[in-house]
């Protein structure tokens, strides 16, 4: 009885192994939109890597780590390689105990330069080398910004290239709700000062602008840097950004308060904000865009990066009933250009071997982009992909404005100290809402930073 | 899932074969070692003796082995760790100790663990206290004892969602789903975000931890309660005491060992309160407390391990005169019976 049991349970163990090893999304050779070239080429010339092992850590979830899963089946399918994902709620907590205790994952993929940086500083990270900058450089939209924030100092105190950018996302969106647009008869604001004139306009007509939530649990406060952030964008030159970014420019700079202030500007008039300004720390930024879709609107306007279709109500179509445009400029600032801020995630080798190193030349071969692009939530800075095969016009819109960007800049809260970027910044812009002045707070950012220091 | 679950059974079962040999074979050895042969009855006699003493050794060297890797090696080593940089590789003396002392976020975790010290042992206690007092004369006291327990089965996570759901806040016109704030509105009050009030949010928080630990307090009690001789009460009634004159004047010192053994529990645990700052604020809005605190400083970030060892120790400075209390205590209790 008991054996046949073990038995059982074993033979159950076995088949669960192999139901998981996932199938090929689309047949290689097949759909022209498609790569398959490189595909090919990079399966010719991995092909003495098979049964090797393989780890990856990185921070997708949910739904897009079954695209990540479908996109890694490609990998395994052409190299042989026991390539195995694995992903945790609290991956930047995770990483630092699994590189500290001397047991990396091979890869470890972040969405934080800030914090790869400081593995690199510790010794945790492996160069991937100039081959691979260059290539970056060359193939990549605003490609000198991208090997930027890949490259840092490591334990020797020398400049390398540590990481490989990965999956983008563009954050100066706005989003709304095109048919609530064309029945109130406002047009696309086209610089900031329409942004304003437009929001006015709309409390005079009796409704609420915009729709904004601080709201993420432990991480409450964020999606409010990233409006001080693309603020800052269109208010400095790039050069003052990157200065901010690593406390050359003070948060007390008053640069840095102005653009605080002026977000203060939309997220603390009560007129401005579905639900009055203590709705705004409290609302989930999940739930907060769901105001635009309410009937009648609660709001007509959401800021908020390229991922947030995700949380819109099931069966939104984009482009149809909802869609986006470009976060304006000031009229009065026309020598800034057209910025663009973003973020994406970055893979690095934690754990140096033959199996990473496929991994890394993997991701230059446009198959392992327009797999995952054509089942959305994925865009790419990568010149060397078609279009085509975004899964909607939404999606390769915003890819565009990635790859023709001439200034871009990474989410600055995610290139400054942990301590400061995912924790005093968070915290100073919840208090900024919750009632002290741009001064007071930007002053708690400050004197925070000047701790870690 | 069905692998982990074979590994799992294989592990319990390795583990328990590999103890059992350990017991069984050292015994051996020893019992090899220091023989007792008909022979020579002194020697024999001076091996029993010597086997007697190296015997219990053997039975609690494994657990005295784990708990030296486990809990004196880590506290010896996070108290050399105070005194590294944040990577633990350069010395910096007292530097850590010397931030921790001027920062703004650590200070106000002080005060805030001073705060829930200050309430939540002595809420607990008191509620648990008249909720066994009370329960103990009415029919349904054992249901209503039942349903004041049973948040002590509730992890503190799981709580914290429940209360979040009690606390949440809904902007604008929108229909009130949080429960206080349905009551606030229900009477004509204005709804709050309750958890982002500065200072009174600390008390929401408390509120959480008082109402998962007064069922243990409350069945502590209750059975002390049961030990008081019925005479001591019944000749309190004849002499003419009221209800609040038997309980403070005859009840209470009755108990006061069982009181003193709660409160403390309830202090060490509240000294490590977590899980529900986490989930409920992660600290913003000026809520943070010492282990929040000590956890962001270790692993946001990349980390930096003297700051965060720095505050661990502080931490364990707070709970080690407690704890020495306590065992004293009970110690004393013991040779007492």
């Amino acid at each position: 009885m008991k054996k046949s049991f073990l038995m059982g349970v074993a033979v159950a163990a076995l088949f669960a192994g192999a139901a998981s090893a996932a199938e090929l999304k689309f047949a290689p050779g097949q759909d022209a939109k498609f790569n398959w070239k490189s595909y090919d080429e990079f399966k010719a010339a991995h092909a003495d890597l098979k049964g090797q092992p393989l780890t990856i850590f990185g921070p997708w979830r949910g739904e897009d780590e079954a695209f990540f899963m479908s996109v890694l089946a490609y990998f395994t399918e052409a190299t042989g390689i026991d390539a195995k994902y694995s992903s945790s709620e609290n991956y930047e907590q995770q990483i630092v105990i699994d590189t500290q205790a001397g047991s990396p994952p091979n890869i470890a993929v972040l969405p934080q330069p800030g914090l790869l940086a400081d593995l690199a500083s510790k010794g945790f990270l492996t160069p991937l080398g100039d081959d691979n900058s260059k290539w970056i450089k060359d193939n990549y939209g605003a490609g000198d910004s991208w090997v930027g924030y890949g490259t840092y100092k490591g334990k020797d105190g020398k400049e390398a290239f540590y990481a490989f950018p990965y999956k983008a996302d563009v954050k100066s969106l706005v989003w709304y709700v095109p048919e609530n647009f064309e029945e109130a008869g406002y047009k696309i604001p086209t610089t900031m000062e329409e942004l304003h004139a437009l929001t006015d306009q709309i409390v005079k007509d009796g409704g609420v602008p915009w729709c904004i939530g601080l709201g993420s649990g432990g991480a409450t406060g964020w999606p409010a840097t990233d409006w001080v952030e693309d603020i800052m964008l269109r208010m400095q030159p790039p050069e003052a950004y990157d200065k901010w970014t690593t406390n050359e420019l003070k948060f007390t700079d008053p640069a840095v308060v102005a653009a605080i202030d002026e977000f203060g500007k939309f997220a603390k008039n009560a007129k401005y904000v579905d639900g009055g300004v203590a709705a705004v720390a409290s609302t989930d930024f999940r739930d907060s865009p769901k105001g635009l879709f309410a009937v009648p609107p609660k709001c007509y306007m959401h800021h908020q990066a390229s991922f947030i279709p995700s949380f819109f109500p099931e069966g939104t179509k984009l482009g149809q009933d909802a869609d986006f445009f470009y976060m304006p400029t000031f009229a009065s600032h026309p020598e800034l250009g057209k910025p663009v801020l973003g973020a994406g995630t970055l893979v690095s080798i934690a754990k140096d071997s033959k199996a990473a190193r496929a991994f890394i030349d993997f991701l230059k071969t446009p198959i392992a982009h327009e797999v995952w692009m054509a089942q959305s939530s994925f865009l790419t800075p990568y010149k060397g992909v078609s279009t085509e095969a975004y899964a909607n016009p939404q999606m390769k819109k915003e890819g565009d404005i990635l790859t023709s960007a001439t200034t871009f800049r990474f989410d600055g809260s995610d290139l400054m100290p942990g301590k400061i970027g995912a924790g005093a910044f968070w915290t100073g812009m919840v208090d900024f809402v919750g009632g002290k002045s741009a001064e007071e707070a930007a002053g708690e950012i400050q004197s925070a930073w000047d701790g870690i220091k | 899932m069905l692998s982990q679950i074979v590994s799992a059974l294989g592990v319990v079962v390795a583990a328990v074969i590999a103890c059992s040999a350990y017991f069984y074979f050292s015994n051996k050895i020893l019992d090899l070692a220091l023989p007792v042969k008909d022979g020579d009855i002194r020697a024999a006699s001076r091996n029993l003796n010597r086997r007697a003493l190296i015997r219990p050794w053997l039975f609690i060297g494994p657990a005295l082995f784990l708990l030296i890797v486990y809990l004196v090696y880590p506290v010896v080593a996070t108290f050399i760790l105070s005194f590294y940089d944040r990577a633990g590789l350069q010395f910096v003396g007292l530097a850590n100790y010397k931030w921790a002392l001027g920062d703004r976020e650590f200070r106000q975790s002080i005060f805030n663990n001073i705060l829930w010290l200050a309430v939540v042992p002595a809420a607990c206690t008191f509620f648990g206290l008249v909720i066994a007092v009370m329960t103990d004369r009415i029919w349904w006291g054992n249901i209503a004892k039942s349903i004041v327990f049973m948040p002590m089965a509730i992890s503190f996570v799981g709580a914290s969602v429940i209360w979040k759901f009690i606390y949440e806040y809904r902007g604008g016109n929108d229909v009130q789903i949080g429960l206080l704030n349905a009551i606030v509105q229900t009477f004509g009050g204005t709804p709050e975000v309750w958890i982002s009030i500065p200072f009174w949010n600390n008390f929401f928080l408390m509120i959480i931890l008082i109402w998962i630990q007064t069922g243990f307090a409350m069945v502590i009690l209750s059975a002390a309660l049961r030990g008081i001789p019925e005479e001591t009460i019944e000749a309190a009634v004849i002499d003419g005491a009221n209800g609040w004159q038997i309980f403070w004047r005859i009840m209470v010192p009755q108990v006061w060992g069982s009181i003193a053994v709660v409160w403390t529990t309830i202090t060490i645990l509240v000294l490590k309160v977590f899980d529900i700052v986490l989930t409920m604020t992660n600290g913003q809005w000026q809520t943070m407390v010492l282990a929040n605190l000590m956890f962001d400083w270790m692993f946001r970030g990349g980390g930096d391990s003297g700051r965060s060892a720095v505050i661990a120790i502080i931490i364990m400075l707070a709970v080690t005169p407690i704890m020495v209390w306590n065992v004293r205590r009970a110690n004393r209790e013991l040779k007492g019976h």
